[in-house]
């Protein structure tokens, strides 16, 4: 079963991390942006479990990261998401390119 | 060279069922089409709700408590994932896990009395 | 791991994480089950206490021998006690300066949340600095943003609030994601997230490929962790977060969380990547970036101190002389030399002073005027000669005047520059830029104390400012004139 080598899984996460970097810097629609920063988070959490099996030196440890990055993810995007809301019930808009009232 | 055989074997199957999935629907909704006979009327246009009469648009905006719901269950999904490898690993990990559980369980807690009293929970 | 392990461990090294991991759940406990009409004040002093609680144990701890436990995921070194020492100093004066805080709208119903939230931060900060571990060291820097960013966001109703936690999110979160793939690559290429293990590990690389990686694994750690220290050209969003951000949170973010990026930077860089693959010659991975270190550090300072010139906005401001503070300490870790801690040490202890005590005038004055323009500050010397005076100190220790502890700092820094192989280029530009900061910071003054009052009611100054002010300057003028006390002090913790 193991014929797939490492660098397979390595070269996904590097390209679902090359989308997400390129969503999160280019979508004016929020939501669409932390969706592309949970695409990143999710293509460390590939990096890590392949590491873990196929690395230099195989260990769990990348497993338990991988654990701790799905966590922290989860509440960085509910902490994202609902300063969301809060943004648009006084603003009317989730574009972030409409959010500017700074500028100067 | 038998294995590279089984492998291509598999993946002749694979398209024989490609090929089936793709031309069953559009030879039977063909073949329907040909039978069938063709008197159009309005009340056939409307869309089907159960012999209810449909009265606005099939889009709508979901409740944003929805939404809070779901927040409260992704953060408390999540916690779980670490309850998991503690349970399965629970007779090698012994006293001093079981410790460290506590404190994150009572933390959780915290976190899920914050939630009720500030009316998370409740449904208005 | 059984009991006798367990018990073998010398938990009381971690005394003062537990007390203020108590007391922030004590004030979420106590915050929701008080009756609603009472004042939250009473939870700021409760966290001030627990505070000054943690302060004592670390100074009680101050003798004990370097220790490691938990797999050396917590450890209690020189360093963590020096940065731990800075980071709950400036959170009790931060802490001062939220209970004074009164924001006309936006959060009358978060109160409580203000504070804890406050605790949370600091704790992960703490974390940060004693972990020899990139897991405990990753989940310390989250804890500290992810709280930061509700609480840059915490006045709900205010749109400027909202507009600064969200431009802070995503920042942080695409900094987060950075980081932590760079740190996925040392992972692979270890096997491991003991910090120890990961530098001897790496010491051992010669193969030409691992080495490639890792290289590239350092630039994406550096550059998600530039983003938190807002160094440029990952600055942008600084400005914005700063002003939108109640002004204890700016505070906050300004000092604490920069701080605590120094800390991670300097734990992962010295630690991680100083002896990694090294050269024939046994330069490490860090000599071979160091150019473009260099490039950053005085991007830097360069960036913010020109900015910082054109501002109208005073906490606009402020937010661009932090991103030249931060550019001033990068020059001390370009330069690698036998002082670096000791003048980041420094350099964080003066910079922490003197900024919360600015931050402080900034709060009362923006307070008062309900907008934050430079223009508030016009005649601050004849409505409260005072404060006007106490403000000047701190912007000539700013600014880097002698005398002061911001001068010390700076020199420290500047000498640093020559140790070893001389960085002439960058020493240079660190004047240089230090003279162009004279214009905006006198620009200040010259408002305060030569523009007439376009308001002129007395200022009312509440008492946990005036702590603040009290210790900011007295601070500031002490390190300036008596650095030997920090360097004794530093000397003696082993």
């Amino acid at each position: 079963m193991s014929s797939i080598p490492a660098s397979a899984f390595l070269a996904l996460a590097l390209i679902l991390f090359c989308i997400g970097l390129y969503g999160a810097l280019t979508k004016k629609n929020t939501v669409i942006v932390l969706i592309s920063i949970e695409l990143m988070l999710n293509a460390v959490n590939i990096n890590l479990v392949t590491f873990s099996k196929y690395g230099v030196a195989p260990s769990i440890t990348g497993q338990i990261f991988a654990l701790f990055a799905i966590s922290v993810a989860a509440a960085e995007a509910a902490v994202g998401l609902a300063i969301l809301i809060a943004l648009y019930r006084n603003k009317k808009t989730v574009n972030i390119d409409e959010v500017d009232t700074m500028k100067n | 060279m038998e294995l590279l055989n089984v492998y291509q074997n598999n993946y002749l199957i694979v398209f024989v069922f490609l090929c089936l999935g793709v031309l069953l629907p559009v030879v039977a909704l063909y073949l329907g089409k040909l039978l069938r006979p063709y008197k159009p009327s309005d009340a056939k246009y409307t869309t089907y709700e159960s012999g209810i009469e449909p009265f606005h648009d099939s889009r709508v905006q979901f409740n944003v408590r929805y939404y809070i719901f779901a927040l409260m269950f992704v953060i408390f999904d999540v916690e779980t994932v670490f309850l998991y490898p503690w349970a399965v690993a629970y007779d090698k990990l012994g006293i001093f896990a079981l410790v460290e559980m506590l404190i994150f369980v009572a933390m959780l807690l915290i976190g899920l009395v914050y939630a009720w009293k500030k009316k998370v929970l409740r449904w208005i | 791991m059984d009991l006798e392990t367990l018990k073998s461990f010398e938990w009381s090294v971690m005394t003062p994480e537990f007390i203020i991991l108590g007391v922030a759940a004590l004030l979420t406990l106590l915050d929701l089950f008080l009756p609603k009409k009472m004042d939250r004040r009473i939870l700021g002093w409760i966290g001030i206490v627990g505070i000054l609680a943690a302060i004592l144990s670390v100074a009680s701890l101050l003798n004990v021998e370097s220790t490691s436990i938990l797999d050396d995921s917590f450890t209690f070194d020189a360093f963590g006690k020096s940065f731990k020492l800075i980071l709950l100093v400036g959170s009790a004066l931060v802490m001062f300066l939220a209970i004074s805080y009164d924001a006309k709208e936006g959060m009358e119903d978060y109160r409580g949340e203000f504070y804890y939230l406050f605790l949370s931060a600091l704790l992960g900060a703490m974390i940060m600095t004693s972990s020899g571990d990139l897991i405990t060291l990753f989940i310390g820097l989250e804890l500290l943003t992810v709280s930061s960013y509700i609480l840059a966001g915490i006045r709900k109703h205010n749109l400027q609030s909202n507009e600064s936690a969200m431009k802070y999110v995503i920042n942080g979160g695409i900094s987060t994601a950075i980081t932590l793939f760079g740190m996925s690559y040392v992972y692979g290429l270890t096997g491991t997230t003991n910090l120890f293990e990961i530098a001897n590990k790496l010491a051992a690389v010669t193969n030409g490929q691992q080495a490639y990686l890792l290289g590239l694994a350092f630039l994406m750690i550096f550059v998600g962790l530039s983003f938190k220290l807002a160094a440029a050209p990952f600055h942008m969003w600084a400005p914005d977060v700063y002003q939108g951000a109640p002004t204890p949170v700016t505070a906050f973010l300004s000092v604490i969380s920069k701080s605590a990026g120094f800390v991670i930077v300097i734990r992962i860089l010295i630690s991680v990547f100083y002896n990694a693959a090294p050269t024939d010659n046994g330069e490490g991975i860090l000599f071979k970036m160091h150019d473009y270190l260099a490039v950053i550090a005085a991007v830097t300072m360069i960036i913010g101190n020109v900015v910082a010139l054109k501002q109208t906005n005073i906490k606009r401001l402020f937010a661009y002389s932090s991103i030249a503070h931060a550019g001033y300490i990068l020059v001390a870790l370009t330069t690698m030399s036998s002082n670096l801690l000791y003048s980041i040490w420094f350099y964080l202890l003066a910079y922490m002073l003197m900024n919360l005590g600015a931050f402080a005038v900034i709060q009362v004055v923006t307070e008062q005027a309900g907008s934050s323009k430079i223009s508030d500050f016009a005649g601050l010397a004849r409505r409260s000669p005072i404060l006007a005076v106490l403000m000047g100190i701190l912007l000539v220790s700013l600014a880097g005047f002698p005398g002061t502890a911001g001068f010390i700092g700076k020199l420290n820094i500047f000498v640093g520059a020559f140790y070893g192989t001389p960085h002439y280029v960058l020493a240079a530009i660190m004047i240089a830029t230090t003279v162009i900061s004279y214009f905006y910071y006198f620009g200040i003054m010259t408002q305060m104390f030569f523009r007439p009052a376009s308001d002129e009611r007395k200022l009312n100054i509440p008492f946990g400012i005036v702590v603040v002010l009290l210790v900011a300057v007295v601070g500031s003028i002490l390190f300036g004139i008596m650095p030997n006390i920090a360097l004794d002090f530093l000397n003696n913790l082993h």
